[in-house]
């Protein structure tokens, strides 16, 4: 458990030793060189040692420890060599043998980094076949080690003078195993290569992020090779910009490799690929405009003029927002085709909406044509954390098993969740970007189905009060029935009674028949309250009320039964039409037809009176159809002067 | 006569059963619910059972439906049905098989009328309420009826109250020979079996005027 940081602690020594050993012998050439290499070395003992210890069973840890360790002895073993040999010579042990370990350990340097292609990001080989390969890889490098260190050749500068301390062996001996470990340490990397893209082949989710961040970071190496060498070619010696990109060369892959093993989340490396291409086609193509318009203005004004410099700035300047856009856009469908249809499927949808070809709450439909996953849900979030689909409908019990929750925020709040498939989170950056670029979308389809789920609330308790109150007439009229009338009828009973027990039976009479008078006016009452015949159907109540009515009144009603609510609003509309065709239309007879037609109950009274009947007039009937409306119903009044008046009630009733 | 009074309200029980009893009749039992009503009369098998129609548990028809039982179990017992408002629909076919009447229950006031009304039962014959008569003879709409002179439908309604020639008579105030006359006249015109028994006759009246309240 402790050793990681023994290890380390060992390596920072050996750094700290050589920048020392450095300093004393005032050592001035290679020093860019020397301190990438400290550097490199510093990063990558750092990041060996955090992985080794969070991450205490993948031997990657150690791997990059053991890279650490390599460029630490190398880089010690040259500041002692250049004390010891060139600094102050004769003064330290050994300084011939840190020759032949900055000279011929070369090999070394490669296997970590090798090493890791081959094992990364499990610590195991791809397969069980590829066993036999590392072992032949593992060999070559023992064996070219072995080989380099034993070869007759001198050393190079600014070692060339300093006598081998090993005894020779002769190319005759050498040559054919250098060559052979040679050839078999190129196959060990380029196998590593080939390790790399098989597991990127065949892997998925976390690990291909993993992978990507390798490879990301191995292309990254020889561009930043390229660049060093450049800057020596041009200028002749290292400066600050091989410094920087021998660092960046040096430590690309320890950093991608730590990123990879610990937070593979921590940056988006699809994002990070797609941006240096970008930017490098970027910087390729400016940097051809400017030199060929510097050039171009050149040639013509003559060299050296600012005003070449000045146009070809100008140019680069002006290009760069709309090259940006083309290049990116290039990049996205040339190199990431999901991000690109998954944007464009997105921007078609908002065009047609603002056209007004398209519904806002299309808006999940078309994230699961553009992220294709056709099973893609967006559930809107509502106040009090409930969840409703695009129709409102409200989303409760568990995602379905499989399934990965994006939450859509705007402004901080949350407006929706997408629940998708888990390998859609591989690319975060195109859900991110996709359902980002829907967001105005988003936004709009929710408040929509919000507002709609409020109306359609405001409209069920408007029906609910509606009925409540027809079920409270129901509750009037039995008290009526039940309680006072019952209870006249009993005093009237206790009045005849008392009439046998009295002299004079006859003056008790007239109060009985007041009492009659009584219950009769009573039962009027509850009758405007709620017809009982209403309790055996809304046919046996139409009949009723005909056959009390003054007109000739024609009843074609159908014996079905309906809701109370409904048979009782239908009622209502029957009753209070019969009674205007009596007071104001001066009517003869009357046809009141109620019937079943398409899920509703229509109810239809027709008189033959003067008609010009205007449907605000009567706020008896304007009262009706507002409970009519309450019900999800229309109430029609059709009433041309001299031709009778029709009313239309429609009640939907079920199927 | 024998009665069995069925009735959940205590102060209108006690009033229909003093009410029979100061008109000479015997009350053999009054209780509060269906199924007491249903063993009262399985046990008396009085002559008469009065029936409220709203009883508990439901308080909407378990009167009507006890009603029912009675007429299919103990077929020599009268039954008379009180409603506190005309609710025409089950008492009509009922009424139309005799032994059965159907009052509001405020009928009850003019006590001698009831009392009648309650022994025409008992014996046989029927009893329905003029105000549902009237709903079936009233108006326009019994177009058949446009055949019957007024006094001939007073006659009519009479006979489907359940009145006998000499009720009639005496309610019109009239000779029983020119109520015969009447009674004669209007099975004629409606085309209805003349017989001598009278509760056949206002069985026949019964019927047709349902026949035409259906076909409306």
């Amino acid at each position: 458990m402790r050793l990681p940081w023994i290890v380390a602690s060992g390596i920072s020594i050996l750094l700290v030793a050589a920048a020392v050993l450095d300093a004393v012998s005032g050592r001035s050439t290679g020093l860019a060189a020397a301190v990438a290499w400290g550097v490199a070395t510093f990063v990558s003992v750092g990041l060996g040692l955090l992985v080794a210890t969070r991450r205490r069973g993948n031997p990657i840890g150690w791997l990059l420890l053991a890279n650490s360790g390599v460029l630490a002895v190398v880089g010690f073993a040259e500041s002692y060599a250049r004390y010891g040999l060139l600094g102050h010579p004769g003064s330290l042990p050994g300084a011939a043998w840190a020759v032949v370990v900055v000279d011929r350990a070369w090999p070394l340097i490669f296997v970590g980094v090798t090493a890791i292609g081959w094992l990364f990001p499990d610590g195991r080989l791809p397969s069980p076949r590829w066993r036999p390969w590392a072992l032949a890889a593992a060999l070559s490098f023992a064996g070219l080690v072995v080989c380099t260190v034993l070869e007759a050749t001198p050393f190079g500068d600014p070692f060339a003078d300093v006598p081998r301390p090993l005894p020779d062996v002769s190319d005759g001996i050498i040559g054919v195993p250098l060559a052979v470990c040679a050839l078999g340490s190129i196959g060990a990397i380029v196998g590593a290569a080939a390790a790399v893209r098989t597991r990127l082949q065949r892997s998925s989710g976390i690990e291909r992020q993993q992978l990507r961040w390798l490879a990301y970071a191995a292309a990254l190496v020889p561009v930043a090779v390229a660049i060093c060498l450049l800057e020596v070619a041009v200028t002749g010696d290292d400066g600050p910009i091989a410094l920087a990109f021998g660092i960046v060369a040096l430590t690309a892959v320890p950093i991608a490799v730590a990123i990879a093993i610990l937070r593979y989340r921590l940056y988006e490396i699809d994002r990070l690929i797609n941006r240096t291409l970008v930017y490098a086609v970027l910087t390729a193509a400016l940097a051809a405009v400017f030199a060929a318009i510097s050039l171009g203005v050149g040639v013509a004004v003559g060299s050296g003029s600012t005003l070449a410099t000045a146009a070809a700035t100008l140019a680069v300047a002006l290009l760069f927002g709309p090259l940006r856009a083309r290049v990116q856009l290039l990049v996205d469908r040339r190199f990431d085709r999901a991000r690109y249809a998954g944007l464009q499927a997105v921007q078609r949808f908002l065009e047609e909406l603002r056209a007004g070809r398209a519904a806002p709450e299309g808006t999940g439909e078309m994230l699961a044509e553009a992220l294709g996953d056709p099973a893609l849900e967006l559930r809107f979030r509502l106040d009090g954390d409930v969840e409703v689909d695009a129709a409102g409908r409200v989303l409760e019990g568990p995602d379905p098993p499989g399934r990965m929750r994006t939450p859509v925020r705007r402004g901080g709040l949350p407006l929706a969740t997408v629940v998708h498939d888990p390998s859609l989170a591989e690319r975060p950056d195109v859900l991110d970007s996709t359902i980002g670029a829907a967001g105005l979308a988003i936004e709009i389809a929710r408040l929509r189905v919000e507002v709609r789920r409020q109306l359609a609330e405001v409209e069920a308790s408007r029906a609910r009060i509606v009925t409540a109150g027809y079920e409270e007439r129901r509750r009037l009229e039995r008290d009526l029935h039940d309680g006072a009338q019952q209870r006249l009828v009993s005093i009237g009973l206790a009045l005849r009674h008392l009439q046998h027990q009295v002299p004079d039976p006859a003056p008790l009479d007239a109060v009985v028949v007041e009492v009659a008078s009584a219950i009769e006016e009573l039962r009027e009452l509850a009758r405007g309250v709620r017809p009982a015949g209403l309790d055996d159907g809304l046919g046996h109540a139409l009949r009723e009320l005909a056959r009390r009515s003054r007109l000739k009144t024609r009843v074609d009603a159908t014996d079905e039964r309906f809701e109370d609510q409904v048979e009782t609003a239908a009622y209502f509309v029957a009753s209070e039409a019969l009674a205007n065709a009596a007071k104001h239309a001066r009517a003869g007879s009357v046809a009141i037809a109620a019937t079943r037609r398409n899920g509703s109950l229509v109810v239809q009274v027709r008189d033959d009176g003067i008609g010009g009947a205007a449907p605000s007039e009567g706020s008896g009937l304007a009262g009706i159809t507002d409970r009519i409306a309450a019900l999800g119903g229309s109430v029609s009044v059709t009433s041309p002067p001299g031709e009778g008046t029709v009313i239309v009630a429609e009640l939907p009733c079920g199927s | 006569m024998r009665v069995v009074i069925a009735e959940d309200q205590a102060l209108l029980r006690d009033g229909l059963q003093r009410l029979f009893e100061d008109s000479g009749h015997t009350v053999v039992a009054a209780v509060d619910d269906a199924d007491r009503l249903r063993g009262a009369v399985s046990e008396h098998e009085p002559d008469l059972a009065v029936v409220d129609v709203r009883m508990p548990p439901t308080h909407t028809d378990e009167g009507i439906r006890a009603a029912r039982w009675i007429r299919d179990a103990h077929p020599d017992v009268g039954v008379l049905v009180l409603s506190q408002h005309v609710e025409a629909a089950g008492a009509v076919g009922l009424v139309s098989q005799g032994g059965f009447g159907y009052l509001l229950k405020d009928r009850v006031l003019d006590v001698g009328e009831f009392v009648e009304a309650a022994l025409r039962v008992a014996r046989g014959g029927s009893a329905l309420d003029p105000q549902v008569v009237s709903s079936l003879v009233g108006g326009d709409a019994t177009d058949g009826l446009a055949v019957l002179t007024e006094r001939e439908r007073e006659v009519l309604s009479l006979m489907a109250e359940g009145l006998t020639n000499v009720g009639i008579a005496r309610r019109l105030v009239l000779t029983e020979r020119t109520v015969e006359g009447h009674v004669r006249s209007v099975l004629m015109k409606l085309d209805l079996p003349a017989g001598e028994d009278a509760h056949r006759r206002v069985l026949a009246v019964i019927a047709y005027l349902r026949a035409a309240e259906i076909q409306r």
